[in-house]
Parts: C-alpha cells; structure tokens; sequence
C-alpha cells in the first residue's frame, strides 16, 4: 500500500514532467486521473482523459515486452532490475536463440540494444511517472498465439533463428501501428516527436525482419501470415500478409500505414478479442499504468 | 514562449544536441540551428508541407516507376500537373539511352519484386497528397535522375559516375539515397502539421518510408555480408556521409556496418549491424525542411541543384 507521501510525490513529479505542456488542461486531467483517487469524486468521467504520460507509459509497457524478448534472445538475460524499475514483475520464459552465424548475432543484437534504449529513453522522459515492467510471459504465450494462429500446439521462438524471427513478426508491425494510433492524440509537440522517430525505428525492425522471413523460406512465411490473420482477428483488422511484393504492413489504397487505437493493441497483446480484458496473454498480470482494459 | 523555453531547456539537461534534433518541430529545431531562414518557415501552412512533401514523392515514385517498368509516372497513369491536372508538370532527365532504358536488368527476383513494391507505394503516396491537396498540389518539378546521381557519386567519393539503373546492387544504393531522407523528412514535418488528420497521414507515410529504408538497408546488408569483397556497405555508408555533410550536421546518418554496443553490460562488447538509422537514444533522425533542400539539391548552401535542377514547387523550396 502506498501512504499519502507516496501519493503527493507521485503527483507533484507527474506535474513536473508535465509542465513541459504547460496547460492547465492537461495538470486538470491528471488530478481527475488519479489511479488512487476515491472514486467519490463528483462527477468521474467515464472515459477519463489521458494524459501524454499515459500514452507514453503504454509505450513503455510495450518496449518492457520487446526489450525482454530481445534481450533473452540475444543473451539469455533480460532487463536488469535497474532498467524494470521499482515494484517491477516478473519475465517469465527464454533463452538464448542457438544463432549459427555471426551476421545472425549481429541482427538481434543490434534490436535488442534499440529496444533497450527505447526503455531507457522513455523511463527517462517520464522520470518518478515511469511504470515499472509489468509482469511478462514468454512461454504460455507464443504457445497460445501459436495454438490460436492454427501454427500448432507450441511454438518456441528462442529454439533458432529463423523461429526467433517469427516471434519478432509478432511484435514489430503492432509496436508501429500503436505509435502510430498514439502520435495524434499527444498535445506536447516534443513528444509528438519522440514518438514519431521511435515508430519509425519500429518500422525499419518491421521492414527487417518481414524481409530476413522471405528469406527464411516458405514454411517461416506460413507461420508468419498466420499471426498476421491472427493480429487482424485480434486487432480491428489493419494486417498485410507477408509476401516478396507486400514487404511493407500498409493500406493498399494509398500506402499509409495502418494505425490501432490502444484497446487494439491491447487486444492483441493481451490475445483476447473481447472488451474489459486487463490482462492475459504476454502480460498475465495486465499492463501498468493507466491504459490497461480494452474498450467495452 | 515560456512554455517553449522550458520545454527546450529540459531537453537541454536531459540530452544531447542530437537528442534535439529529434524533435521534430521546425521552429525549435531553427532555434537550435540559429538558422534564420529555417525559422521563417514557422509561417507555413499544412499545404505548404504536404507539397513539399509531394515534390519528394514525385522524385522517388518517377525514381522507382522507372526502375521497375522503364515508364515515367504519367506515362502509368499518375498525375503531374498542377491541381488536379494529370499533365503539365516539368520533365525527368534520364541517361542518354532513355527512359526505356532506366528498367533495371534484375539478376535477383527478389529485388525486382522489391522494386516493383517500393514503386507501387511511392506512386501511391503521390496520388494521395495530390488527392489530399486537391486544387492546391504543385505539379512535378523539373527531376534530374542522371547527371545528379554522377555527381552524388563523385561528391561521395564513390566514382565519376553512378547509374542506378544499371544492376541490384545499383539500384539498391539508389534507393539508398531516398529512403532515410523520405523518414528524416516527414519526421522533421509532422511536428509542424496542425490539422491532426495530416499529421496521421504524414506519420502513416513516415512509417512506409522507415519500411522501405530498413528493407533497402537488411537486403544491401546481406549482400555485403554474402560478397565482402565487393564494398556495398562501405558505399552506402559513403552515401550516409555525404548526407550528414550536406545538411550541415555532420553527425546525424548512420551508415551500414557494425558498431559495439553495451546491451545490459557497461562496455560495449558485443557487435550489432546497423540496419537501423537512428540517433543515441535510437529515435529517427529529423530533418529541417532546409536540411531535406540541402540534400536532394546536393548543396551545403541549398542552392537549386541536384536532383531538382530547377527547384521544388511550392512554398519550401
């Protein structure tokens, strides 16, 4: 339990971080958004408004999972604790991927570092308002994703490269589509920015990872379009299936990039297609912060 | 202002100058580079960016279309005129053997599937923002796709001349010099749109960009790394050099090769390709509307060059 000290510093650092925005809308919107507010406040609003740490501590549960995934397969060892902040929960599942080249190694290094430093730069930017990692599952859920995609009753991303491949394809095309559905709804230009350059890393590791698959042959393309159908199924559609001439995840009327709001991506993450879920899937204890149930 | 201050001096303390150059916005990003003439542009409207961006998207759609098909944009179908003429817009200068000779002899399908993708999307982009822009869309600037491509090369340091049409590899470092540019360019741009539905739009093309830079970069990796000896990293990376140098920064393109990095560790140990180009903090790189000039006018000055010998229509040129 938290005491009131604990509660007024939380808020005072939020306001802080804040001020950057500086309107008074926005400081109003985090007194009514209070996780630990009474509920006796008059008149809560149903839907209450978000606040740009909102959506960046959603983005930040997300780079937790694509940090952990890639870190594990890279090395072994996920986060460190410096890096899960305080209260943090626990990764489940992992391994090292058996790479069998150095051009192998090279890749997943290189991911896992950016993914890193996407958490490392968002803790930063959000400073005392940074979630800590919420609790994560690397086994139960790639064999649910794998037995729901019709991939078979496991499926075990760590066992080789190209396997890891496909469990990156699972995560890179959403992390784009959740920037870009999160990129509008921020009121601080300079985070509009950040985000815009951080979804734009997530499509060069989308784009990388579709064209390393094509090239893993044609039974990792199957797989692969089988968790696209599934994301669709999941999350409102906004899929392109992998092919040599669909490289990019886009609308094909006119070549803009699919978009998703937060409960979409939630319903994938949290691999459920229904409303008022709040955790399940790779986040079996939910996700931390405010942006944690999909739609009704 | 005050709001702008603090916003400017908290990224000051928290991060480097090239943490800066990330925001996105023009103004602060004219603030930084005490840049007077950037600064002028926090006058222009959500058109004035969308046609800037729509001179870009003529110049990469004409660049792809011709690889793939040996065909001009008008020549399939797409508009280039002003407004909602089809025809009307400048010309493209190709080699001397002409247009039909601009479709790339592919020795890898797969590339030419690429190409035929990236050409598909491109003309796509241009039909949207002459769609978004409806009476408002400049026509085609004038596009010089060969003497600008010898002259990149020389000023790379790569040779006295380059053709992109000439073969894979060419082709692929063709399409090297756009697409980091296209993502540094409508990044630069999103900050600055006002009306929240160009901003989707602007951020939807960004992402289509940054998937057509990190395929270009993963497909030129892997054939540097399957024929070392034939340097396809090393001259992209000089591509990338002479970017940074154009815009004035130096600093802010990342080539294609292997750095060090630390992952959970404090020394950097372990070595990472670099497909993605992106700053410290890995957030895409942002250019200035001025910076973009500078590039495709192949001008530390800005000076009309390059692949646009008579500038780009519009407000930003």
């Amino acid at each position: 339990m938290r005491n009131v000290d604990d509660l007024i510093h939380k808020a005072l650092t939020r306001r802080k971080f804040l001020a950057g925005a500086g309107t008074a809308a926005a400081l109003t919107a985090v007194g009514c958004n209070n996780h630990f507010q009474p509920q006796t406040t008059p008149n809560p609003p149903v839907n209450p408004t978000l606040t740009d740490a909102d959506y960046l501590n959603f983005a930040l549960n997300l780079e937790y999972l694509e940090a952990s995934y890639y870190l594990i397969a890279a090395t072994g060892t996920g986060l460190s604790a410096a890096d899960m902040g305080s209260g943090a929960g626990a990764v489940t599942g992992g391994t090292q991927v058996p790479f069998t080249s150095k051009v192998q190694q090279e890749y997943a290094y290189e991911i896992a570092q950016d993914e890193l430093n996407h958490v490392r730069f968002l803790r930063s930017a959000l400073g005392s308002a940074a979630v800590p990692c919420p609790a994560i599952d690397l086994t139960n859920s790639f064999n649910a994703a794998a037995m729901a995609a019709g991939i078979g009753a496991s499926f075990n991303p760590f066992g080789s490269f190209d396997a890891f491949l496909v469990g990156a394809f699972v995560f890179e095309d959403v992390g784009v589509t959740a920037y870009h559905g999160a990129a509008p709804v921020l009121t601080n230009k300079t985070y509009l920015g950040v985000a815009a350059g951080i979804m734009a890393v997530e499509a060069y590791h989308a784009a990388e990872v579709r064209t390393l698959i094509l090239q893993a042959g044609s039974t990792y393309v199957g797989y692969a379009n089988q968790i696209s159908a599934l994301r669709a199924t999941l999350g409102g559609g906004n899929e392109t299936a992998l092919s040599a001439t669909t490289v990019v995840a886009a609308d094909t009327t006119n070549a803009i990039a699919f978009s998703r709001t937060p409960s979409q991506v939630l319903n994938i993450v949290y691999a459920s297609p229904n409303g008022n879920v709040m955790s399940g899937g790779f986040f079996p204890s939910g996700l931390n912060g405010n942006i944690k149930s999909t739609n009704p | 202002m005050a709001t702008t201050e603090t916003l400017i001096l908290d990224e000051m303390i928290v991060s480097s100058r090239r943490r800066l150059m990330t925001m996105g916005g023009t103004a602060l990003a004219g603030l930084i580079l005490g840049s007077t003439k950037a600064s002028a542009q926090t006058t222009l409207t959500d058109a004035d960016y969308l046609n800037f961006a729509l001179n870009l998207e003529y110049l990469e759609a004409q660049f792809y279309t011709l690889a793939d098909s040996g065909q001009t944009i008008d020549q399939v179908g797409i508009g280039i005129g002003a407004g909602t003429s089809t025809t009307g817009g400048g010309s493209v200068t190709v080699k001397p053997t002409g247009v039909a000779s601009c479709k790339v002899p592919f020795t890898i399908p797969a590339v030419a599937s690429y190409a035929k993708e990236i050409a598909d999307e491109e003309r796509k982009h241009v039909s949207f923002l002459r769609g978004a822009l409806g009476m408002s869309a400049v026509a085609q600037p004038n596009i010089d796709l060969y003497n600008s491509f010898n002259a990149a090369a020389s000023a790379a340091g790569i040779g006295p001349a380059f053709d992109p049409f000439a073969s894979d590899v060419n082709f692929l470092l063709g399409s090297y010099i756009f697409e980091d540019v296209g993502v540094t360019a409508y990044h630069g741009a999103a900050g600055a749109l006002t009306v929240s539905a160009n901003l989707a739009a602007a951020a939807g093309i960004l992402a289509v960009e940054a998937y057509h830079a990190g395929l270009i970069r993963t497909v030129l990796w892997g054939l540097d790394q399957a024929t070392p000896a034939a340097g396809i990293a090393a001259t992209a990376t000089k591509i990338s050099n002479l970017r940074a140098l154009l815009d004035g920064t130096n600093n802010d393109d990342i080539g294609l090769g292997t750095e060090q990095v630390a992952l959970n560790g404090s020394t950097a140990t372990f070595t990472a390709s670099t497909i993605v180009n992106a700053d410290s903090n890995t957030i895409a790189f942002s250019r200035t509307a001025q910076q973009v000039l500078n590039i495709v006018y192949a001008s530390t000055s800005g000076a009309k060059g390059g692949f646009f010998p008579s500038g780009l229509n519009g407000s930003v040129s």
